[in-house]
């Protein structure tokens, strides 16, 4: 029993009715239609909401039956019987065989058989020696008073079911032998049977009632304000119903951007307020720029056929842009002039023109370097490609975070300084701890680890200063930081994944249910 | 990155007493090293090596040697290593190159390592050494590969032939009967395995004594008697063989430090060429070739941020293993002997800040101004977004890898324009997208189960063959909207679009297109300025039957750049 249930929270269907019954009175499903006007719906839905606050309980329940019209009935309404039919027609152009009756009236031939054994047994009928139908002695007048009761009972039931206990014997019998409980659809009605319930109001529900009767309600209240109130200044005199507000809404499906591409978007904005220009470039490269122009030499292990994905067509770019090309060949060969020994190897000038997917991002930051401003700083969170299996951390494509920062002043203490303001500003981490690293294109390198509000300790980024056989080649004579930040890890935290390949997902759902912390 | 199994015992035996692991993280630091794990029941640390061009550290005895040094600054000293002017005897050690191998794999370092006697624990401290300078660093032996024999069994001088593959036969490690070489290319699992390295020449390399006994047969396999090296044995040869010199030196100098600090002695053997080398034709092995490098303690400051003298550099330098003089203000360093990393004075840079302790060197925030924005695309891929979601989509964001078979085959188009991957790892990624829509009706068809109607976008990235461009294909910046629902239609999506649009400030036109991706009749090009830049339409229930989509789609897919007039 709800027994926080006030008046004032009652539907109108139950207020009306709590006001119109007091105790000892039976109420049903008649009694509602007849005085509250409701209909089997509203009834069913106004006592079951008060049998359940405990206003009203049940006293008796019988089995009510009814008769409703079926299609094949409104059509008898409307055109007559069947039997009606076959009679007219034998009356007005004589005998006739039973298929020419069907065919003539549109009737289907197993109908006008079963309508016709009914009529001959009633003596309304009969066949003659050529096997057709014609009339039998003072046939149309023995079928008259039964059309006629069946007319009265079609037109009765077509408005609304037909309750047994207001028919007459008779005519409860002829509504019996024209009806059927299932597979009524050629008979004239439908047999139904109703469990009738009747109810009396509790003590609660008088109760109930008094406070109504004391608040003034009346169940008329008004459901929704309309444009018509407004223009007619009626609502001035309507009271509005007060709605259950604890009701659980229908859910909206919104318009709204993906938690990951916001993050990478507040990301882009971050670095950008941190004084980094955004660069981006296309997703096919060549080995030049994804190993030559970071002085990997070719023969190196990270290079291999399955470290990189290689496209199938066209295999080679064209060109590779000089002087970029010769001078990055004449690093590798013997360290041209940038003060290096060199990998001491005959750079493959095919090989370098091979086109791959790109594998680094820092690609990009290397062909940055032949258009950049010094001093200059650039970021870009872009998407590589890696020869991995797809697991909970790794993915065939994902997105690095990585730039570099060009000027005099770039040495190895502002590297430390630009890293403390990575971890402090992007990644919100209190605590800092450097150690060296190993990239093959710079020197010195430099990892950073920091302490995450919430993932702890973890390696938040790479970084160091360019090798000279990197930048050299590429026209740059000051020194040029590089570096790069993992921040796959604080987005899957703050969405609460734990799986990179839930950032990038299918599911419709998913992505609507998700948020961002 | 490689990982190595470092035994316990050992390990801490040559750092002089045990570490905890408390201890031991800061201190790998110095040898770029990170404590992986220690699960103390077996005895071994699993220990990553972050420096690819450091495969002295990728072993037990190599890693214990760099932080010894770190702790106590004692240098050890390998006095088996000839030099330029410093050449060891060898007696009749003598390996004999043949002329034939030049062009297959003319290069061999070698040694012979006894009087200690080789337990389980140093066996497979050998068998890691080799596996790790080999595969890793020797790229799957393509440019490493080492041999260990018995030198018992040896008679001198020992031959490096380029041998007939077919006539040339001996027992291989693990197998009972002879096999000519080119058997063992299709019968023995390590045949199976590095054949393909030798395979193309007409000749093979092999290594047999002075009795044609047969060594191994390089890169692949041991012979079973002279090869057979079991836990016992005293005397050893060893053998590095590859294409390029200064690579087969140095793995030769790692192998022969590792050997001696396991407390071998090294015996040097005299490699004679029948060609010039640039150390001469004869090169008596371990061979110390480093040159000095000279570093001006101006430019070590001047990287490093930070004032010191030549003096103060030099000492940590020094720290790291060096041997390093001062004149003035030059530093000369000669690296150790088991190193071959380095090629600029910035190197010997990395070895002041690791001597010196990175701790000691504090943030200095930088101080040049410069401005920052994020890229014209991506701001006009924020208006686009912002304009989708105004409309009532969801933002979506895919892989751009796929697999062919959804990218072209479920589309039902040629796929003439899409990129393939040549070395595809698996059919679900062999594809480079070259539409979103794929990935749209990917999302629908999973989806559903997801209450409609379906509004998804997503900005991103397709690339598409292009023969003008240089590099065969142009990646576009695109945006792509997908409608699913009971009433979807070519009417609501074209809405949105010209919504899209109007407010992008453009004037698109449509025509007619017939696109076997969307229902005749039912489909458009929207140009702007005679310029096609997208399509949209009602997809054809051929494509939704082939993604298993039972509910109405209609899509757009537009290529932002050429919007933005690029």
């Amino acid at each position: 029993m709800d027994q926080s249930a006030t008046p004032r929270e009652l539907h109108p269907l139950e207020v009306k009715v709590l006001l119109q019954y007091g105790q000892g009175d039976a109420i049903g499903h008649a009694r509602l239609v007849a005085d509250l006007g409701y209909n089997t719906g509203q009834v069913n839905q106004a006592l079951s909401w008060l049998s359940a606050k405990g206003f009203v309980a049940e006293t008796s329940r019988a089995t009510r039956v009814h008769y409703e019209i079926t299609d094949f009935g409104r059509e008898a309404l409307e055109k007559g019987t069947c039997e009606q039919r076959i009679v007219d027609l034998v009356a007005a152009d004589g005998a006739l065989p039973l298929p020419d009756i069907a065919k003539r009236l549109g009737i289907e031939a197993k109908d006008v058989g079963s309508a016709f054994g009914a009529l001959s047994k009633d003596k309304v009928l009969m066949m003659d020696g050529e096997k057709r139908a014609i009339l039998a002695p003072g046939g149309v007048e023995t079928l008259a008073p039964k059309q006629l009761s069946l007319r009265s009972l079609l037109s009765r039931a077509s408005t609304g079911p037909l309750e047994e206990s207001v028919l007459s014997a008779e005519e409860k019998e002829l509504a019996a032998s024209q009806a059927k409980k299932r597979g009524a659809a050629g008979s004239l009605f439908r047999l139904a049977e109703r469990e009738e319930v009747t109810f009396a109001m509790t003590p609660a529900g008088s109760a109930a009632a008094m406070a109504l009767k004391k608040a003034g309600a009346t169940g008329e209240e008004a459901g929704a304000l309309t444009p018509e109130m407004l223009k007619t200044g009626s609502w001035r005199t309507v009271q509005f119903r007060r709605y259950n507000i604890d009701v659980p809404p229908t859910r909206v499906p919104l318009g709204r951007g993906n938690p990951y591409c916001s993050f990478l978007a507040r990301l882009k904005d971050k670095l950008a307020s941190l004084g980094f220009e955004e660069f981006d470039g296309p997703l096919v490269e060549t080995e030049f720029w994804n190993g030559d122009a970071l002085f990997m030499p070719q023969f190196h292990s990270a290079r291999d056929i399955h470290d990189v994905y290689y496209i199938k067509d066209p295999t080679h770019a064209k060109s590779i842009d000089q002087p970029w090309l010769d001078q990055v060949a004449a690093t590798h060969e013997d360290g041209w002039k940038t003060g290096s020994r060199g990998w001491g190897y005959r750079f493959d000038r095919d090989f370098t023109r091979r086109l791959i997917l790109r594998s680094q991002g820092t690609v990009l930051s290397a062909k940055t370097l032949t258009r950049a401003k010094v001093p200059g700083k650039y970021f870009g969170v872009v998407r590589c490609f890696r020869y991995d299996r797809v697991d909970a951390t790794h993915l065939a494509d994902f997105y690095q975070t990585e730039g570099i920062v060009l000027g005099e002043e770039v040495n190895l203490r502002t590297l430390l300084g630009l890293l403390k303001m990575f971890a402090e500003e992007v990644a919100m981490a209190k605590e800092v701890k450097y150690v060296p690293g190993f990239f093959p294109f710079t020197e010195p390198s430099v990892e950073v680890h920091i302490r995450h509000p919430s993932l702890g300790w973890f390696e938040l980024g790479g970084s160091g200063i360019f090798r000279p056989e990197v930048t050299e080649p590429l026209g740059i004579k000051v020194p040029v930081l590089a570096w790069g930040l993992g921040i796959d890890r604080m987005a899957l935290t703050s969405m609460g994944l734990h799986d990179i390949r839930e950032l990038f997902t299918n599911s419709i759902e998913d992505v609507r249910s998700r948020r961002i912390s | 990155m490689p990982k190595i199994d470092v035994n316990e015992e050992l390990f801490f035996k040559a750092l002089g007493r045990r570490y905890e692991a408390s201890e031991l993280t800061p201190l790998l630091t110095t040898a770029k090293a990170e404590l992986d794990d220690w699960p103390k029941s077996d005895g071994i640390l699993r220990i990553e090596l972050n420096d690819t061009n450091r495969p002295d550290l990728w072993s037990t005895l190599g890693l214990a040697r760099q932080l010894s040094i770190f702790l106590t600054g004692n240098v050890p000293s390998y006095p088996f290593f000839s030099r330029a002017g410093d050449v060891k005897k060898t007696g009749d050690r003598r390996v004999v190159v043949d002329k034939g191998l030049k062009d297959i794999r003319p290069f061999i370092g070698s040694f012979v390592a006894e009087g200690k006697e080789v337990t389980d624990a140093l066996l497979r401290e050998i068998i890691q050494s080799q596996e790790k300078l080999c595969g890793n660093f020797g790229r799957k032996r393509k440019t490493i590969a080492m041999g260990v024999s018995r030198a018992d069994l040896v008679s001198w001088p020992v031959s490096y032939s380029a041998a007939d593959p077919d006539t040339t036969r001996f027992i291989p490690l693990d197998f009972e009967k002879p096999l000519s070489l080119r058997q063992i290319l299709t019968e023995h699992p390590k045949g199976r395995e590095y054949g393909h390295i030798v395979s193309a020449h007409a000749r093979f390399p092999l290594l047999a004594d002075g009795k044609g006994e047969v060594l191994t047969f390089p890169p692949v396999i041991n012979s079973a008697l002279i090869g057979g090296v079991k836990t016992g044995d005293t005397r050893l040869f060893i053998d590095l063989t590859g294409p390029d010199l200064d690579t087969i030196l140095t793995a030769c100098a790692i192998a022969a430090c590792d050997f001696a600090d396991m407390g071998f002695r090294v015996q040097p053997v005299a490699v004679e060429y029948p060609f010039d080398t640039p150390y001469g034709r004869t090169i008596v092995t371990p061979f110390y070739f480093q040159k000095d490098t000279v570093l001006e303690v101006a430019e070590a400051s001047k990287r490093l941020g930070e004032e010191f003298t030549a003096d103060q550099a030099a000492a940590w330098i020094r720290r790291m293993g060096n041997t390093v003089r001062v004149t003035g203000s030059r530093i000369i360093v000669s690296p150790p002997e088991y190193r071959n990393d380095f090629l600029h004075p910035v190197d010997a840079i990395e070895e002041i800040m690791i001597g010196r302790g990175m701790d000691t060197f504090s943030p200095v925030m930088p101080r040049d101004f410069t401005v920052g924005r994020v890229s014209e695309a991506e701001e006009y891929g924020r208006r686009a977004r912002e304009l989708m979601i105004g409309l009532g989509y969801q933002e979506m964001i895919y892989g751009y890898l796929g697999a062919r078979k959804d990218i072209v085959e479920r589309m039902c188009v040629d796929g003439a324009d899409a990129i393939e991957i040549a070395n595809p790892m698996t059919e679900s990624f062999d594809t480079v997208r070259n539409s979103i829509l794929p990935n749209l009706l990917a999302s629908e068809a999973e989806s559903a189960h997801a209450m409609y109607p379906h509004r998804i976008f997503e900005i991103g990235k397709t690339v598409q063959r292009d023969a003008k461009e240089n590099e065969g294909s142009r990646t576009y910046n695109s945006l792509g909207f997908l409608l699913a629902d009971r009433e979807a239609g070519f009417n609501e999506v074209d809405a949105h679009a010209l919504a899209l649009f109007y407010y992008l400030s453009l004037e698109p036109s449509l025509s007619s297109m017939e696109d076997p991706r969307f229902i005749p009749g039912r489909a458009a090009a929207i140009s702007v300025d005679g310029r096609r830049v997208g399509i949209m339409g009602e997809v054809h229930p051929r494509v939704l039957s082939n993604w298993g989509i039972e509910m109405p789609c209609a899509a757009v897919e537009l290529r932002l750049d050429l919007m933005r007039g690029e």
